[in-house]
């Protein structure tokens, strides 16, 4: 998206905002029709950054969460006491409008708070990952775990340890001889930008809320339509023993590979073998002014042994952030994170050595909301690399949310 | 030497001194006297109060404003509670635009209370005088975090559980728009007035506003941040004038 038109959403917002009450078009609150029956909000985010030239922010080879304006749209219909369909439809940089969600939230039970949801479902694992909205986030940036694209993919495998070492901290285009030849981007370890299909069961009391689901994708690699025959089973659990503290553990196992890139590899009869298998543990705790998030996703992906040096271990990576916000006066507040993903060793030709290149975030910055629902942050980020082309970075961004 | 001598020539003489000294005591004693004991009297015997009047009336509304629903949070694992109640909505507030010069001497300020219940605040409108300190008790087993960002009194009270309360008072007047952070369909209006004639309607939208001096005022009918235009009303002496307003 050009400066240009960035800058006229800019203007357009802040003539939104700057009208008078009377005269102000754009809607602070969501859209209720059919008496309330049907509820509409909107969330619309303009992300200006430096030069990303290590991709560290990237989600794929175009797009960067520094360098990114989003629109997002989402529905709740409800039909009855037990029935309500929900959707989102988002668009990135004006390009094609795609439907994020859309499932089907049944309650059988009005008097308990048990739901099951059956269409392309929020993800199960984790936290961080249903925090879809910008003003969501703290910062501009996103953790590690939930972005950073490795160098590893579903649809490529590489030959040997040597084929897939020559790709750490390529993870924005790596390529592989095995599956699709074509370069592409690698799999972060949970996609916060793809949501998967298939249906899942939600239970909540006083202080536990419980979830277990089973789709056609993994967490690294959601799917609309399966493409392995194999589906991966999630669950989670969560506890809020104390007003402002939550504690979460999640798990997720199924086949991450694509049945073509496995039949390349190891023949047809093997497709559901390779797996990506995860474990994560979340807390959030807040009190007065203050916020602090902690989150670790532990990834663990069988990947076929086909030639040497053989990758003859599952590869494993860790990413832990904590983050905190504090506010500092009424619509200003301060914010930082600090990330790390580390990746387990393999052995090429040349030794041991961590399949991917482990990558450390620092991000520091802050909010201002101009009014309740426009909101200006600004963030500094510090990534440092062990590998890959560009190794330290300084990066600089900015955000406009709006949302209503 | 020469300016000590030139200082003693401009002083006047000692005795008469004293003399000046002793006249403009004696005439501060009586103007004070005169204004503690006699002046009231004539002030009072002057305006002597008329017999407040009392302006009554309802506040018709064509179409109640809607609750402010949920944002459809679609990456909720499950549903939120459906609560919506539109009472709150219906009730209006009216109040003099100009009121009588001596009653922004006579306003009291008191307390008054803004609960957090039910993920809804509780009145959801509020019509205090100036100098009002409003108590944000939370009433709710969940954390809430009260702000607001307007430019009558912007504040944000952080996050408190069950059973606390944050007290913010108000000195300006103006219209306060109240929100949680967490829970972005709670919001609340308070309106502060720097004078005590203003009524908050009944949910039929009926109000009624006591002891307003005998004149002519100007005033206006408010719901959920709509206003009418300003209303002349002549208030008779110990009597009720009607005056009813339709919005929206």
């Amino acid at each position: 998206m050009s400066i240009a038109r960035r800058a006229t959403l800019l203007c357009a917002l802040a003539l939104g905002w700057s009208l008078p009450a009377r005269t102000q078009t754009l809607p602070s609150e969501p859209l209720a029709l059919a008496d309330g029956r049907v509820t509409i909000s909107g969330d619309v985010s303009a992300s200006f950054g430096s030069d990303d030239t290590g991709f560290f922010n990237y989600t794929d080879y175009e797009h960067s969460t520094l360098r990114l304006f989003r629109v997002d749209l989402a529905t709740a219909v409800k039909m009855n006491a037990h029935f309500t369909l929900l959707g989102e439809v988002r668009s990135e940089n004006i390009g094609p409008v795609r439907a994020y969600a859309l499932y089907l939230r049944i309650r059988p039970w009005t008097t308990h708070a048990i739901d099951i949801q059956a269409g392309r479902v929020p993800p199960t694992f984790g936290a961080f990952a249903r925090r879809i909205y910008a003003n969501d986030n703290v910062l501009i940036g996103y953790p590690l775990a939930y972005q950073y694209l490795t160098s590893l993919r579903a649809d490529a495998l590489p030959l040997n340890a040597d084929e897939l070492l020559v790709m750490r901290g390529r993870g924005w285009l790596s390529s592989y001889s095995l599956g699709d030849p074509a370069p592409a981007n690698g799999l972060a370890l949970a996609s916060a930008f793809r949501w998967d299909t298939g249906a899942q069961v939600h239970a909540a009391s006083d202080f536990v809320d419980a979830t277990i689901s089973v789709t056609t994708g993994t967490l690294s690699n959601p799917l609309f339509t399966d493409d392995n025959s194999g589906r991966q089973l999630a669950g989670r659990v969560s506890t809020h023993p104390l007003p402002g503290l939550i504690v979460g553990a999640s798990a997720a196992r199924g086949p991450f590979v694509t049945a073509a890139a496995a039949r390349d590899a190891v023949g047809a009869g093997r497709v559901g073998e390779f797996t990506q298998t995860a474990w994560g543990g979340d807390v959030e705790y807040s009190r007065d002014y203050y916020l602090v998030r902690a989150e670790t996703v532990w990834s663990l992906w069988k990947v076929p042994e086909v030639s040497a040096p053989v990758i003859d271990a599952p590869l494993r990576a860790l990413a832990t952030y904590v983050e905190g916000r504090y506010k500092v006066l009424p619509g200003l507040y301060a914010a930082a994170r600090v990330d790390h993903l580390g990746f387990s060793e393999i052995t090429g030709s040349r030794g041991p050595r961590t399949w991917d290149a482990p990558v450390t975030r620092i991000e520091i910055g802050g909010g201002y909301s101009i009014q309740r629902n426009l909101l200006l942050k600004m963030s500094w980020q510090h990534n440092v690399r062990d590998g890959g082309r560009v190794t330290r970075l300084n990066l600089g961004a900015a955000q406009i949310v709006y949302w209503f | 030497m020469e300016p000590q001598r030139s200082q003693r020539s401009r002083s006047p003489r000692p005795d008469r001194q004293y003399l000046a000294i002793d006249s403009c005591f004696f005439v501060s004693i009586v103007i004070v006297v005169v204004l503690i004991f006699v002046a009231p009297s004539i002030a009072v015997r002057g305006s002597a109060p008329a017999r407040a009047g009392t302006i009554r009336g309802r506040v018709e509304l064509r179409r109640a404003a809607a609750p402010a629903e949920r944002r459809p949070n679609v990456a909720d694992l499950g549903a939120p509670s459906a609560l919506r109640d539109i009472s709150d909505r219906l009730r209006s507030v009216v109040y003099l635009e100009s009121a009588p010069r001596r009653a922004f001497d006579e306003v009291e300020p008191g307390h008054a209370v803004l609960d957090q219940r039910d993920e809804r605040f509780v009145p959801h409108v509020l019509a205090i005088t100036t100098g009002t300190i409003v108590d944000f008790p939370n009433s709710d087993h969940i954390y809430h975090n009260v702000f607001s960002l307007s430019k009558t009194r912007s504040f944000d009270l952080g996050r408190y559980a069950a059973g606390r309360s944050k007290p913010v008072k108000f000195d300006r007047p103006g219209v306060v728009r109240v929100f949680c952070d967490i829970h972005s369909h709670m919001n609340a209006f308070i309106l502060v007035f720097s004078h005590p004639f203003f009524s908050l309607t009944d949910t039929e939208g009926r109000y009624r506003i006591d002891n307003v001096p005998p004149g002519t005022y100007s005033v206006i009918g408010w719901n959920e941040g709509v206003s009418s235009e300003p209303k002349p009303v002549t208030v008779p002496e110990g009597s009720e004038a009607e005056l009813d307003f339709t919005l929206r």
